[in-house]
């Protein structure tokens, strides 16, 4: 009989227990479906959509013009031209200091950057402040890799 | 002997007593469903599975929560002014409150209706009606906000609105209180009311891409009260049905003179057969002034435009146009099933619930089955065009919702309970009480063609002792009921904002999917944008101040001005340079009499200040936006009139001037 | 044996029934509570010797949807006399005392009784007047349907339950009736032992 019971009021406990059916879930909330695979991160490539971008020997200067006009817009109030830093790095230099694949995947891929790598985390202790996201393109980025490239000399 | 006695008297005391004690009914506290707390969890960071918009009444405001969990989601600012979010108070949104009597800042907002294609919500639009002033505001499902505002002309209690047609061509509008029209001379005495008194609907036309409305034709009706409408769908697409009380044409003291009559009625309009008309050029073009706002998302501005025209016809000249349903005792809701077949008015003083046949209805029509007319509008006979009445329902049924499976259910404001009955038998099958009197009750997707069902909202009235205290004012409540069941089941209470009315709510995918992020700072076409730090600055023409000003994390450009004076009109532009998700900069400034301004990324909005006293007055970010949002602040250095310091703007400048420059002197 | 005397019991028992009417005048006699869903908390009326207390003015506003009458304490003559009638027994049961007659305790005793009676019909009457005589014009209008409060007890009256009682003063009333009725009772036990 007490078996019976304890069978019984288990049945019902798992009952009560049932969540709530349905619930809507974005696509981009599933937490198990980021998890990234098992693959060495790479501090010289970054992590992100890039890899072995190839820029072009010489410089591509309407790249790099349009590249200035996003980096007045979306750069500017934080990277100056020169080495002196604003709220970010100045960008003298920059491309010297960081492969292309990794700049253009930090400006692309910022905050899984800013949780992973290890030169971003040391500019992040120095800043203070997180990079925003700053929706950029992918020709976007590109461009403003230009520009850096021009701002640090290369013709 | 004696010793009987005590015995005695003490038995019948003991009677007595218990008498008095076994008189206290149950308690009225309610027992919720045994699983209702899983039913209504939702999981930190998990979200739930519907939207529900709820009406704010005498806010102005429409509130957002999440069933079943009851979280409240958001408030979306629609007529009234919001301080917190600078609608209303900002140069981009004071156009959207204006109307024919000027900037109208407050409004008492009813009923919802989300758009529909096919009679079926499509998650793109919200309409929301204006009770006092009459508008119709049209909000945009993609950003949650207020995108368009009509005013409605001849109108003055514009209640039974904004409901829809199946494929969103019309939402309308119907007068709550009779008035002289606009045209008309209305300095009338009040007591003419049977003379000059007349009500209106209006259909204002939705633009099938755009969503912009435009008034196409209003129908002069008999000086009556319009209370509730919901559009035909299925066979019965084509016509609206307008329930009205005040047959009696009482115009004091209704309570009593408005609920002689045993019947009012619910009036069947033809909008096709009117279509029809207005292209025959029939309609009389009526001299009216009413205000068209509309926002824009490119520029970021919205504009006012005053209208001065309407199309009317005259009910009485076009006998086809329009018919009249008998419906018992100051009919309320006027709600029509899934099927499109059943029109259920429900008399809020009747003492049963009546169901109309829409095919019995235009069999009626057909063999002009009448009974006399109402100041020129046919009567169809009340028995013609029944289907029937759900006997003893409860007392003061008020609305009715459908959840497509053949079963209606009843909100009750005096006996306080759901009512769940069927539409076939008209038998009733379940009953839950509610704490208490509510008034509208809700089905996911309860108003359309494929109601989702599931979930039921009661909003109630009278909140009374159901929370914590909060003084003479309490928050009005609503309760989510299970109704996937035979029986319905109480799940939860959760408080309100304003007074909710009508709500429409419906699954979240369509609508999430959806949501905008950021205003993309590229497409960013306001005529003040500034676009990067670069393009910051101060501009002077005459007393006018322009201040182009940017936010980032965590700062302003500029964020030191000097050379505004006293009196001057400085106008704030503040263009939000961010492009990331949920990061807003605010911006206060010491002494605005207006509010602040809460700007999204990539977007850009516009306070207007006028400084009265010469002093360095501070500016700041209200929104915390960084670790550094503290610091996120800058001064403005404010002259006397007639004063010569220059305009100058800067950022980053850390001087210390320890000599004064000549010009401050 | 002064079997036409009053015992000593059937003083005392006297004299309490006289200290309770005496009370009566001060308390309510008789009570209505009517819940309904937007009263969780309830409302009250309570009918003293003198007048009408508790929530009247609530339950006003509400009886004018249905067209009954609005209740008012001067509208009854009940509420002018019923307290001199009550003084009245107090002041009877005291003469009892000091004339000391168990005749005169039986006249009081029977007319308490036929008042006690009057009284409740009385009390059904104008109960079953104010339910009945509704304003044809009311808004709320339910074929068949009366609002006479119940007389003892419960009734469903649209959406609100009625409970009616009585209350300390009913029931000291009562009290004071079944002392006296103890005192005549304890007159015929001394009767009866007598013959035997």
């Amino acid at each position: 009989m007490k078996k019976i019971l304890i069978a019984c009021s288990a049945a019902l406990f798992m009952m009560s227990c049932g969540g709530p059916e349905g619930g809507y879930q974005a696509k981009e909330g599933d937490e198990t479906a980021e998890k990234p695979t098992i693959e060495e991160y790479d501090p010289h490539r970054g992590e992100g959509k890039f890899k072995d971008y190839q820029p072009s020997a010489a410089l591509n200067a309407s790249m790099a013009e349009s590249g200035e006009k996003v980096y007045d817009l979306k750069c500017a109030s934080c990277h100056k031209l020169s080495a002196e830093m604003l709220v970010g790095p100045g960008w003298k230099g920059v491309t010297e200091r960081h492969s292309p694949d990794w700049i253009l995947n930090f400006m692309t891929n910022t905050d899984a950057m800013l949780d992973k790598d290890p030169k971003a985390q040391a500019m992040l202790e120095i800043c203070m402040v997180r990079m925003p996201n700053q929706n950029l393109s992918d020709d976007d980025a590109k461009d403003i890799f230009e520009f850096m490239r021009k701002n640090d000399g290369v013709k | 002997m004696k010793r009987m006695i005590i015995p005695v008297l003490s038995l019948t005391t003991a009677i007595f007593l218990l008498g008095i004690t076994g008189c206290k009914p149950k308690n009225a506290g309610s027992a919720a469903a045994g699983d209702a707390a899983s039913r209504v969890y939702v999981a930190p960071g998990k979200y739930d599975e519907v939207y529900n918009f709820v009406s704010g009444g005498f806010s102005g405001q429409v509130t957002v929560y999440g069933l079943p969990s009851g979280r409240l989601l958001r408030t979306i600012p629609v007529f009234s002014n919001d301080p917190q979010t600078g609608y209303g108070y900002s140069e981009n949104t004071i156009p959207m409150l204006n109307t024919s009597h000027g900037f109208v800042p407050w409004d008492d907002q009813h009923h919802l209706e989300i758009s529909q294609t096919n009679g079926e919500t499509d998650g793109r639009w919200l309409f929301a009606n204006a009770n006092n002033t009459p508008r119709i505001a049209r909000i945009d499902l993609t950003t949650f906000r207020t995108a368009e505002i009509i005013e409605i002309p001849n109108s003055a209690g514009n209640h039974s609105s904004p409901f829809i047609t199946e494929n969103t061509e019309y939402v309308v509008a119907g007068t709550r209180f009779s008035v002289p029209m606009d045209n008309d001379n209305g300095d009338v005495p009040i007591d003419t009311y049977k003379k000059n008194f007349k009500g209106t609907v209006s259909f204002i036309k939705v633009d099938p891409n755009s969503g912009n409305m435009d008034i196409a034709f209003q129908i002069l009706l008999p000086g009556v009260n319009f209370d509730l409408s919901h559009a035909g769908k299925g066979p019965s697409h084509g016509w609206f049905f307008f329930s009205c009380y005040n047959s009696e044409q009482a115009h004091t003291l209704l309570e009593v003179n408005a609920s002689k009559r045993d019947k009012d009625f619910i009036m069947a309009v033809n909008w096709k057969k009117a279509e029809e008309y207005l292209k025959q050029g029939r309609g009389q073009k009526q001299k009216v002034k009413y205000a068209h706002n509309v926002y824009s998302d490119d520029t970021h501005q919205a504009t006012s435009t005053i209208k001065d025209e309407v199309i009317m016809l005259d009910a009485t000249q076009f006998p086809d146009l329009v018919y009249a349903m008998p419906c018992p005792k100051s009919p309320h809701g006027c709600d029509v099933d899934p099927t499109g077949e059943y029109i259920v008015g429900s008399g809020k003083l009747a003492a049963l619930i009546p169901v109309f046949s829409f095919s019995k209805m235009t069999k009626a029509i057909e063999a002009k089955d009448f009974d006399g007319d109402y100041e020129g509008i046919p009567v169809l006979k009340y028995e013609s065009v029944l289907h029937g009445e759900v006997q003893k329902p409860g007392l003061g049924p008020l609305h009715t919702e459908f959840d497509g499976k053949g079963n209606a259910y009843t909100s009750m404001f005096l006996s306080s309970e759901v009512v769940k009955w069927s539409i076939a038998d008209l038998k009733v099958l379940d009953r839950a009480p509610t704490f208490y009197s509510t008034g509208h009750l809700m089905v996911v997707g309860g108003d359309s063609k494929k109601p989702y069902g599931k979930y039921l909202v009661a909003y109630n009235k009278i909140t009374k002792d159901r929370y914590l205290p909060t003084g003479p004012e309490l928050n009005q409540t609503a309760q989510l009921f299970d109704i996937s069941g035979d029986k319905m089941k109480l799940l939860l209470d959760f408080p309100t904002a304003g007074e909710p009315h009508y709500a429409q709510a419906m699954p979240a995918e369509k609508i999430a999917a959806k949501s905008l992020k950021i205003y993309d700072l590229m497409k960013n076409k306001n005529p003040f944008v500034t676009m990067g730090e670069k393009e910051s600055r101060v501009e002077r023409k005459g007393n006018r101040v322009d201040v182009y000003l940017t936010m980032i994390r965590s700062h302003f450009s500029p964020d030191n001005i000097e050379g505004i004076k006293v009196g001057d009109e400085v106008y704030f532009h503040v263009t939000n340079l961010e492009q990331d998700w949920d990061l807003p900069h605010g911006f206060a400034i010491k002494g605005a009499n207006n509010a602040e301004l809460l700007v999204m990324p990539g977007e850009t909005q516009t306070l207007k200040w006028v400084p009265e006293v010469s002093t360095i007055f501070p500016f700041y970010c209200t929104d915390f936006c960084s670790a550094l949002h503290q610091e996120m602040q800058g001064y403005i250095r404010v002259s006397p009139k007639g004063s010569n310091v220059p305009i100058s703007f800067s950022l980053g400048k850390n001087s210390d001037a320890t000599v004064e420059p000549e010009a401050s002197k | 044996m002064k079997t036409k005397h009053l015992s000593g019991l059937q003083k005392i028992l006297v004299a309490v029934s006289a200290v309770m009417l005496v009370v009566v005048l001060f308390v309510p006699l008789w009570k209505i509570l009517l819940y309904a869903p937007q009263y969780p908390e309830g409302l009250t009326l309570k009918m003293y010797p003198h007048k009408l207390g508790g929530d009247v003015e609530i339950v006003n506003g509400l009886n004018h949807y249905i067209g009954m009458k609005t209740l008012h304490t001067e509208d009854f003559i009940e509420f002018t006399v019923l307290p001199y009638i009550i003084a009245f027994f107090a002041l009877f049961a005291i003469i009892v005392l000091l004339v000391n007659r168990r005749g005169l305790l039986n006249v009081l005793f029977y007319s308490f009784l036929l008042f006690g009676i009057v009284a409740m019909v009385d009390f059904y009457r104008w109960e079953y007047n104010y339910g009945n005589d509704l304003d044809p014009t009311a808004p709320i209008q339910v074929p068949g349907m009366s609002y006479t409060p119940p007389l003892i007890g419960y009734k469903e009256l649209l959406n609100f339950q009625a409970y009616s009682w009585p209350d300390v003063g009913g029931i000291l009333f009562f009290g004071a009736g079944l002392v006296l009725m103890g005192a005549v009772v304890l007159s015929w036990i001394d009767k009866r032992k007598k013959r035997i």
